[in-house]
């Protein structure tokens, strides 16, 4: 049972006379539970793709469904909804609110998630209860990133969308994150979906879907996904 | 090809663009036009005064002066013209209750005047009438036309051979009772000497009208030695036009170096952090000309014109707002013009304020040049990256238990306060400087309403005042009282010390007439002591016990009085009662009757000049309320406008620096509606301290005003409750207003766009 379907999915930018398609009527599904990795070059449209699904974005032609319910035609409200409830995003540049800590930073989705998980747990799971009231200009850029995860996962969303998570990241550090990301991910019982150009981290995923100028180019589900520790980095 | 990346800043940033110039406009405006104001005052009337030859001492003297006393004062060293005058007001018989000022000067270059229209003044014509032309147009009088005007029991009939201005009579008022000028019913008119001789078949002067530059010590010994007696002398500064037209500048004077003064401050101070801001958000730009191979002095240049434009498009577009305000106030048509009546309404821009504004450009772009400095330190690298505010350490309000009540609005509230300190503060000076001059201009007009009441509700309880005939005889006077069963007042012009003031005798059986004590409460007049305006009590040091000496002009007596009190009064006065004034023996006559009966039951008389309705003292106050009425609204809106221009600027400053937190907020699931709410808390939590800080500082602004114009009024400050009411609401108003003008913004953030690249 897929958890999410993209049923001919067009993006299509405008800026005055130009039109740029980012997305070429895309079709797939997402299963529940499963590691995706979504691979691709950059302007593929891997990341147009992310945030059509994170309800950043809305498609110019065609359906979203997520858990059966079509987000390419909600309005503003719902859609903020959609995000506080269904989808948590850890991305790049871990966008952090610099005026909260790390324990605020993360409690902030309480006011909007309506079933989140305890922050001061989560934190803990990531390894940072040591750093519950710094502020994110303190903390080096692995830490902020774990940070990035929990406030992800303390919405307790169906989906973890990942954008290159590990891509301002030093190698080492990033195996550490994927590593954490992956871990916690599963024991909550996550889909998570990952968007990178980076092929190592294909190698853990269940299913790898490999975008090139707009479309599909291959969807492969893997047999057996090396673990962090076996890929080659 | 830097000159079109100037053009495409300003239209990239051009919310901050418009309202850097609109705040310099305003700052430069409101401060040039309330300048210009009481400079143009000084400029037309000196002018007025010079081309006219307004007197410096006026000697007077009962029994008339001679041509051998002419001579004689014409021959001190350092007098440089002497003119015989005399001056009546006489009755226009063609109108019924019009007056005119019946003026007639020997010598045409001392208190003499300016033709308008018609003939020359002509010394030797023995039917001539040069006529006030704001008289004649008022009541549509032509030269050519015939006037007959009766004075005591002449009357005598000329030609209006010219219309005129003349300084003596700039302000024309009948008496210092009216306040403003009313040409309707009074103006003034010059004979030739050769005419009033001719009609009066005698040569009677009672003034020597004098232009010196002599200060008045030397002058007053001089004249003494030169006449062989105690002469009277009243200077320049003693006479009514001079003193209202020098008072009106200085008051204007001190409104202008108060509040333009903070409007100005606040427009720097915000431009100042805009400036910086906006650099500071240039900055990978800076980096980038610096990459490319810029020199330094170039960017630099580049980013200082960019200020220096500002700048001047701002002073230029202040000092056409500065003029309009001054015109306003100031123009022949306008409410200073029915006040003074000026051949000249020149409106100059004062040395200093081109000081200010030379000062404010150089300023601004020192502001630019250093900014870019800041942002061009170090390597072409370190310029590249994006220019990051002070990091962020916990507020000493987060060891308090306060802190735990606190939701994530408030908290990233407050730490955004705290982390933009200049933005914030900025903010908060905006709304204190919205609410300080709100306040302080309403109060302004609360406290001029509630001394108007004070004095026309509770000080004032006649229903009509009649001005007593010059030549009415004492038991006349005496009939007069019984038969309209009235209170009555004389007035003494007397020498305190070496200033000249008027001894007012009060005889109020009725309490028609009351005075209003320092804390504008009202007890009867004793009548074993004096009672002085506060000003005079405030300038001689004297309180209730002390004792002064006065010397009636005209007499060679001394009189000691004890002060019994200070009161508040409308004219620089010392009060006493008649008791008082016998028991002393001091000379005096009645010349105004105080009634409840109206003035249309009042039956002409030989003995009565005029009447007037205690409305018609008020109406004429009228005008006067206009001109501060004018200048009060002309503030309230410049301070909200200055309020909305600050604070809109700023919270597109904010809201453009949080554009990415605030994508954030979003991505996780904030609804815009929330997320307006934090932008509009901040904004509301800024204002409400702008507030609590802002009434007290308008009160105190407030107090400090009228304490500057003490010399002018002797007010005590009133604040009426709606007009902190008002103050709060169009602060707080103002302030919500632009907020959701700002947080409207937040529907148009692009997640997707935001949340690229590092921080």
């Amino acid at each position: 049972m897929p958890i999410v379907t993209f049923e001919d999915v067009s993006r299509v930018y405008t800026s005055g006379d130009h039109s740029l398609r980012a997305l070429d009527h895309v079709n797939m599904n997402l299963d529940q539970g499963k590691f995706i990795v979504i691979l691709g070059p950059s302007g593929a449209g891997k990341s147009t793709l992310l945030n059509l699904l994170g309800g950043l974005d809305s498609p110019t032609e065609g359906r979203i469904l997520v858990e059966g319910k079509d987000i390419a035609s909600l309005s503003a409200d719902r859609l903020a909804e959609y995000r506080a409830a269904t989808v948590g995003f850890v991305f790049q540049f871990y966008n952090l609110i610099p005026t909260l800590t790390v324990k605020e930073n993360v409690a902030l989705v309480k006011e909007i998630a309506p079933d989140p998980l305890d922050p001061e747990e989560i934190l803990a799971q990531v390894g940072l209860s040591d750093h519950l009231n710094n502020f994110p200009s303190e903390l080096s850029g692995g830490e902020q990133q774990r940070v990035s995860i929990a406030r992800a996962l303390a919405k307790n969303p169906k989906i973890l969308l990942c954008d290159e998570p590990t891509g301002a990241l030093d190698s080492e550090t990033g195996v550490v994150v994927l590593k954490l990301l992956l871990s916690m991910a599963r024991s909550y019982g996550k889909t998570i979906v990952i968007v990178t150009h980076n092929q190592s981290i294909a190698k853990m995923a269940d299913v790898v879907i490999r975008v090139r100028s707009g479309r599909i180019q291959s969807c492969e589900v893997l047999e057996n996904p090396l673990s962090a520790e076996e890929v080659e980095w | 090809m830097l000159l079109k990346k100037l053009w495409r800043t300003i239209g990239l940033y051009k919310a901050q663009f418009i309202s850097m110039v609109i705040m310099i406009a305003l700052g430069v405006g409101i401060f040039l036009g309330f300048n210009m104001e009481w400079v143009s005052i000084d400029v037309n009337t000196d002018y007025f005064y010079s081309a006219t030859g307004y007197a410096d001492y006026r000697i007077i003297r009962e029994s008339g002066f001679s041509e051998n006393d002419l001579k004689d004062v014409e021959n001190i060293h350092g007098v440089d013209a002497v003119s015989r005058y005399v001056c009546v007001n006489a009755d226009v018989k063609e109108r019924d209750g019009d007056a005119l000022a019946l003026s007639v000067t020997e010598n045409g270059k001392v208190s003499g005047m300016l033709v308008t229209e018609g003939a020359a003044y002509d010394k030797s014509s023995l039917n001539g009438l040069w006529l006030s032309d704001k008289y004649a147009s008022a009541n549509a009088i032509s030269v050519g036309d015939e006037l007959t005007l009766t004075y005591q029991n002449m009357e005598f009939s000329g030609t209006v051979a010219g219309l005129i201005k003349a300084s003596e009579h700039m302000i024309c008022v009948r008496d210092e009772s009216q306040l403003m000028p009313d040409y309707d019913t009074f103006g003034y008119a010059y004979i030739s000497p050769a005419f009033y001789e001719d009609v009066t078949g005698f040569q009677y002067y009672p003034m020597l009208h004098v232009r010196s530059d002599m200060d008045k010590k030397d002058f007053t010994a001089a004249v003494d030695d030169a006449l062989g007696e105690t002469a009277m002398i009243l200077t320049k500064d003693e006479t009514l036009s001079y003193a209202e037209a020098a008072g009106e500048a200085k008051e204007g004077k001190t409104m202008g170096s108060v509040l333009p003064v903070l409007f100005l401050l606040i427009a720097v101070l915000t431009m100042v952090t805009t400036m910086h801001r906006l650099t500071a958000r240039e900055k990978t730009q800076i980096g980038t000309l610096k990459a490319l191979g810029f020199k330094d002095r170039r960017i630099t240049r580049h980013y200082t014109s960019y200020a220096l434009m500002i700048g001047l498009m701002g002073t230029a577009v202040g000092i056409a707002l500065g003029y309009a305000i001054a015109w306003f106030i100031m123009n022949p048509n306008g409410m200073m013009g029915t006040y003074l009546d000026l051949p000249e309404w020149r409106l100059p821009i004062p040395w200093f304020c081109w000081v200010i504004m030379g000062a404010i450009l150089a300023l601004l772009t020192a502001i630019g040049f250093l900014s870019v400095r800041q942002m061009l330190r170090g390597t072409a690298a370190d310029a590249l990256r994006p220019y990051t505010p002070k990091k962020m350490k916990p507020l000493l309000l987060e060891r308090t238990p306060l802190w735990r009540v606190f939701g994530f609005g408030p908290r990233w509230n407050l730490r955004d306060i705290m982390r933009h300190k200049a933005r914030s503060l900025m903010s908060l000076i905006g709304t204190l400087g919205c609410t300080l001059l709100i306040l302080g201009s309403m109060g302004m007009r609360d406290t001029m309403d509630s001394f108007l009441a004070l004095y026309y509700d509770e000080a004032t309880n006649y229903t009509t005042r009649i001005n007593l005939s010059e030549d009415a005889s004492k038991d006349a006077i005496e009939e007069l009282i019984t038969k309209y069963n009235g209170d009555a007042s004389g007035t003494v012009g007397v020498q305190l010390g070496d200033k000249a003031v008027s001894l007012e005798i009060y005889d109020t059986p009725h309490d028609m007439v009351r005075f209003p004590a320092e804390d504008n409460s009202f007890s009867a007049l004793a009548d074993d002591g004096a009672y002085l305006c506060l000003r005079l009590g405030e300038e001689l040091a004297l309180s209730p016990g002390d004792r002064i000496e006065i010397s009636p002009y005209g007499s060679d007596e001394t009189y000691t009085l004890r002060v019994a009190g200070l009161i508040r009064s409308v004219s620089e006065s010392i009060v006493i009662t008649s008791a008082y004034a016998d028991s002393l023996g001091i000379d005096y006559r009645f010349s105004s009757i105080y009634t409840d009966t109206g003035r249309a039951d009042i039956a002409s008389d030989a003995s009565i000049a005029s009447t007037q309705s205690k409305q018609m003292i008020i109406d004429s106050f009228d005008a006067f309320i206009q001109i501060m009425d004018a200048m009060i609204y002309l503030l309230v809106v410049a301070a909200i406008v200055l309020g909305v221009v600050v604070l809109y600027n700023l919270g597109v400053m904010s809201y453009t620096e949080r554009y990415r937190e605030l994508a954030t907020l979003k991505v996780v699931g904030f609804k815009d509606r929330k997320i307006g709410r934090l932008l509009i808390g901040q904004n509301l939590w800024i204002s409400f301290a702008g507030l609590l800080l802002g009434i007290p500082a308008g009160v105190w602004v407030l107090d400090y005003l009228l304490k500057a114009l003490a010399g002018e009024y002797e007010m005590k400050m009133a604040i009426y409750p709606g007009s902190f009411v008002i103050s709060i609401l169009l602060t707080v108003g103002m302030s919500l207003l632009v907020s959701l003008m700002v947080a409207r913004r937040n529907k148009r953030i692009d997640m997707v766009e935001a949340l690229k690249g590092a921080e």
